[in-house]
């Protein structure tokens, strides 16, 4: 996914100045401004292409991105744009150094000894001394006034125990097919329960996912911010997984950010093949509709795209598909599902006045929906819609459409 | 920069922002704003400043500013323009009027929608067609371009045919002189004849009469069913027989596109279906309204053209209509592969015309030894021509630039023009006496003069330096 100078120079001579990417780019309908756009930002790269003195003007086009693919959607030139933004994030870095909260966040994704698996069992254990249980939302918002945390801010709930204590004396069953199950941060230490949900979802079709816990973070976060070091590290930590495990073929994640750094991986063993689970689902249509047989949610149910999944994998009908087995005719688009909520990674917390904003449109479709449950197949959009819910006082849910799919079968 | 236009640069930034103007739409740095000294002519300045008002007022506010100093003015849409109409060809004041975007009205009782500039066109669609009504005008870059920039290109799309231009459903406009002053013209009457028709004046008056603030928009009601057709014939003299038989037949079809042999061999291989070896022209037919009517006039087309058209494909739902399109979507990103660059024209000619321009081009094509490729409206004349070329060969790129005079003069000749939709900028003025007498020219030139005395309002635009 890093590329080199003259990959870059390429990119850039293929852009055309047409537009066409400013409109649909979260940044510049909140803002107008056109440096934020895909078009600004690569102009700017390319006038201050290899230079050591940046301008402030090019580090702040830089870094107010979501990385969300909404302009390489509406580019006829297919200029790889979030590609070009990530490198000259890396080029900024190699200048600047990476800002100290990233720097010592990004340290716990790859230190063994004071990882973030201990570093979220701390926090599970001290939480509820700052952070107060929302009463109609999973989550946590502050008890008293904190720096840089406003009253709205919702945190997830900081679980004792992660997904590999849980799966620890997992028995599996070994006349089952295997794939592995990349289950990404999110899900392996704050939300493991969407985790179990995805493995007894895949038993009930008949396959076992295995889980390595030697699974280093996908590297998404680290690539966004310019760390092309602990990036590397992190990717090459993942492969030597999907290599030791290259007798099973297909990995699934029930993240699409995830899903699409690993898709970006090069190097990934032959015939490795990566899979949203909404992918896989489809694959076994037949078989899961048999399963479900019929029987539907009857909560009204609305979607969100996540841009990692439409944008960056490609992915809309399946995951629709899905949405429509669990709760039939109580599955109802909202206005825009494919526009970025604003949550972009750390975008969320680096810049929260844009970000809400942002969000803002995301609540007001959903709301119009009168949907009681908001889903969408990430992790990283689902705590920012929660967020949603909370500053907008609206009373619909948020869940992974597999949370729901694990519901209905279980409740069989 | 100079150092004179920096320190009047930080004057003028100070005085907006005492005068309620927010920092980020005050832009001042060097780096940002090469982004605004841009459109998708790719020509590149260095403006002095940047400055995007949320509201008339502020519009005022700047004018009055910029007045004192006699500054100039270059307003400015999304920046999509393809003759360069938005680009400061000067040191002065970029307004950029897309944080001006609110839809104030759609008054469904009189089928009127009231927009701020800034309204991305295709948001504006979206938006009236959820109260079951229609703004037609349909250009390609609709889902990124302005209101504001599409009345003052006067813009239009392939739905022309039927309907017309952006021009043709502006009932009234609110705008701003150069000193400050605000005129206003039109309403929502149907008929109105109240004196000079300055509506119809600043259609098309690519930003240098006045900076346009609001906009009346007729609206229609939305068309029950859309129906698409896909025709191939054997020469463009067939297909422009065709035109006119479905014309004088009273099929009366919302867009007829065309695409030349050229075209075709260029999209071919990314069809899924299968267009034979003598199809010289393709025909992209729509036809919209009510049902019954839809029906009728569908199977009059295929009736008509059963034993003449080599193809003849009806989409039969809107996946199908979505596969026809692709011949005309495709088309960009295939023509690129022919030649690294393109220069492209977008003559209009009357419609009679259509098979001698292209034949003409052809015979021009072989002269010059460089591809040129035809696409556009056949229903309404408009011809997108594509010189195809490698600009790093200085070659090719003299013989190029020799093309586009000939495209010119051939169009001229034919009784046409030398726009039918992207306008003049400061890319075409170099032409524009060749399509007008001295007299003509003198009259448009007074008429500017009326409303921008000091030449201070976009200029370098329209009329040759
Ligand atoms: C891929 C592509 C496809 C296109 N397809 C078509 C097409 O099919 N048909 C077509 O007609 N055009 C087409 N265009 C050209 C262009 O999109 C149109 O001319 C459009 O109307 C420009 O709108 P804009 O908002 O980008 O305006 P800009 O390019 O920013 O400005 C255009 C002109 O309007 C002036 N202006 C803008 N706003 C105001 C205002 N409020 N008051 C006064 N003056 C103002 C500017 O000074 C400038 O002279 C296409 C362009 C691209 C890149
Ligand atoms: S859409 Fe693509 S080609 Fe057009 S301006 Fe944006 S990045 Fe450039
Ligand atoms: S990735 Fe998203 S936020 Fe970044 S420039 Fe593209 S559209 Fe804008």
């Amino acid at each position: 996914m890093t590329m080199t100078q003259s990959e870059i120079y390429q990119e850039l001579k293929k852009c055309v100045k047409c537009g066409a990417c400013m409109a649909v780019c979260p940044i510049y309908r909140q803002t107008g401004r056109e440096e934020m756009v895909a078009r600004g930002k690569l102009n700017l790269i390319e006038i201050i292409h290899n230079n050591r003195e940046l301008p402030e003007a090019w580090i702040e086009a830089v870094d107010h991105c979501l990385l969300c693919c909404s302009c390489e959607e509406n580019c006829s030139k297919e200029v790889k744009i979030t590609e070009v933004i990530a490198a000259a994030r890396i080029h900024q870095t190699e200048i600047k150094g990476l800002n100290k909260v990233k720097k010592g966040a990004f340290a716990l994704l790859k230190n063994r000894i004071f990882s973030i698996a201990k570093f979220v069992k701390l926090g599970s254990l001290v939480q509820w001394i700052l952070w107060r249980r929302l009463p109609r939302h999973s989550g946590l918002v502050r008890r008293l006034p904190l720096p840089g945390i406003d009253e709205n801010m919702v945190v997830p709930i900081l679980p004792r125990r992660n997904l590999d204590d849980i799966l620890k004396k997992r028995k599996i069953n070994p006349q089952l097919p295997s794939l592995l199950f990349f289950p990404g941060c999110a899900t392996r230490y704050l939300h493991p329960q969407m985790g179990l949900d995805l493995i007894f979802v895949l038993e009930q079709l008949g396959f076992n996912a295995i889980v390595p816990t030697e699974f280093n973070c996908c590297g998404m976060v680290t690539w966004g911010a310019g760390d092309a070091a602990t990036n590397t590290q992190l990717k090459e930590g993942n492969l030597k997984v999907f290599n030791d495990n290259a007798q099973v073929k297909t990995v699934v994640t029930g993240c699409a950010s995830c899903g699409h750094a690993l898709k970006e991986y090069d190097n990934l063993p032959q015939e490795c093949e990566i899979l949203d689970i909404s992918e896989f689902l489809f694959r076994h249509k037949e078989k899961l509709e048999q399963l479900v047989a019929g029987r539907n949610l009857t909560r009204k149910i609305t979607y969100h795209d996540p841009c990692h999944l439409r944008k960056g994998q490609g992915i809309t009908k399946e995951p629709r598909w899905l949405l429509k087995l669990i709760a039939g005719e109580n599955f109802i688009e909202m206005r825009h599902p494919e526009r970025c909520c604003g949550a972009g990674g750390t975008f969320g917390l680096t810049h929260k006045e844009l970000s809400r904003k942002i969000l803002k449109e995301k609540t007001d479709a959903a709301d119009a929906t009168g949907a009681e449950i908001v889903t969408s197949g990430c992790p990283g959009c689902l705590l920012q819609l929660t967020e949603g819910a909370v500053v907008a006082d609206s009373s619909w849910q948020t869940e992974h459409p597999l949370s729901l799919l694990a519901e209905l079968l279980r409740n069989s | 920069m100079t150092e004179l236009t920096e320190i009047l640069q930080r004057q003028l930034a100070l005085k907006l922002l005492k005068n309620g103007f927010h920092p980020e739409q005050v832009v001042t740095s060097a780096a940002a704003l090469s982004c605004y000294g841009y459109d998708a002519t790719r020509q590149q300045t260095e403006p002095m400043l940047a400055l995007l008002p949320e509201n008339e007022e502020q519009v005022k506010t700047i004018l009055k500013i910029a007045g004192e100093k006699s500054l100039k003015i270059f307003p400015r849409g999304a920046g999509s323009g393809m003759s360069g109409g938005s680009i400061p060809t000067d040191d002065g004041i970029i307004i950029s009027l897309t944080r001006m975007k609110q839809i104030l009205e759609i008054d469904e009782e009189n089928m009127i929608a009231t927009v701020e500039p800034g309204v991305i066109t295709g948001e504006l669609q979206e938006e009236v067609s959820r109260c079951g009504l229609f703004y037609p005008p349909d250009p390609a870059s609709l889902a990124f371009s302005t209101i504001g920039g599409n009345v003052t290109e006067n813009a239009g799309g392939p739905r022309a045919v039927k309907y017309g231009v952006t021009g043709n459903f502006v009932m009234g406009l609110e705008a701003y002189l150069v000193n400050g002053e605000k005129i206003k013209c039109g309403n929502k009457c149907i008929k109105s004849v109240s004196g000079y028709d300055l509506t119809s004046l600043l259609v098309g008056s690519e930003g240098t009469l006045a900076i346009i603030t609001k906009i009346l928009l007729k609206l229609l009601p939305a068309p029950e069913t859309v129906k698409t057709s896909l025709l191939a014939f054997a020469s463009m003299s067939a297909a422009a027989r065709a035109v006119n038989a479905m014309l004088k037949h009273q099929i009366n079809p919302s867009t007829i596109e065309f695409l030349d042999h050229h075209s075709i061999n260029a999209v071919r291989s990314a069809l899924p279906f299968t267009l034979p070896e003598a199809a010289d022209t393709v025909l992209l037919v729509e036809i919209d309204g009510p049902d019954a009517l839809v029906k009728a006039q569908s199977e009059k087309l295929s009736r008509l053209f059963q034993d003449e058209a080599l193809v003849l494909i009806e989409a039969k739902d809107e996946n199908e209509r979505e596969q026809l399109w692709l011949a005309r979507r495709k088309l960009s990103p295939a023509i690129a592969n022919i030649a690294p660059h393109k220069i492209n024209e977008d003559i209009a000619v009357p419609l009679a015309a259509i098979p001698e321009v292209i034949s003409r081009l052809e015979k021009l094509s072989q002269e010059i030894d460089l591809p040129i490729v035809c696409f556009g409206h056949a229903g309404d004349g408009n011809i997108h021509v594509n010189v195809m070329l490698d600009k790093n060969d200085p070659a090719q790129a003299i013989r190029g630039h020799k093309a586009i005079d000939e495209i010119f003069a051939i169009t001229l000749e034919l009784g046409g023009t030398l726009s039918g939709e992207h306008g003049i900028g400061n890319t075409k003025s170099a032409y524009f006496s060749k399509e007008w007498t001295p007299a003509t020219i003198a009259t448009m030139k007074a008429i500017k003069k009326a409303f921008d005395p000091g030449n201070r309002l976009n200029p370098g635009k329209i009329f040759p330096a």
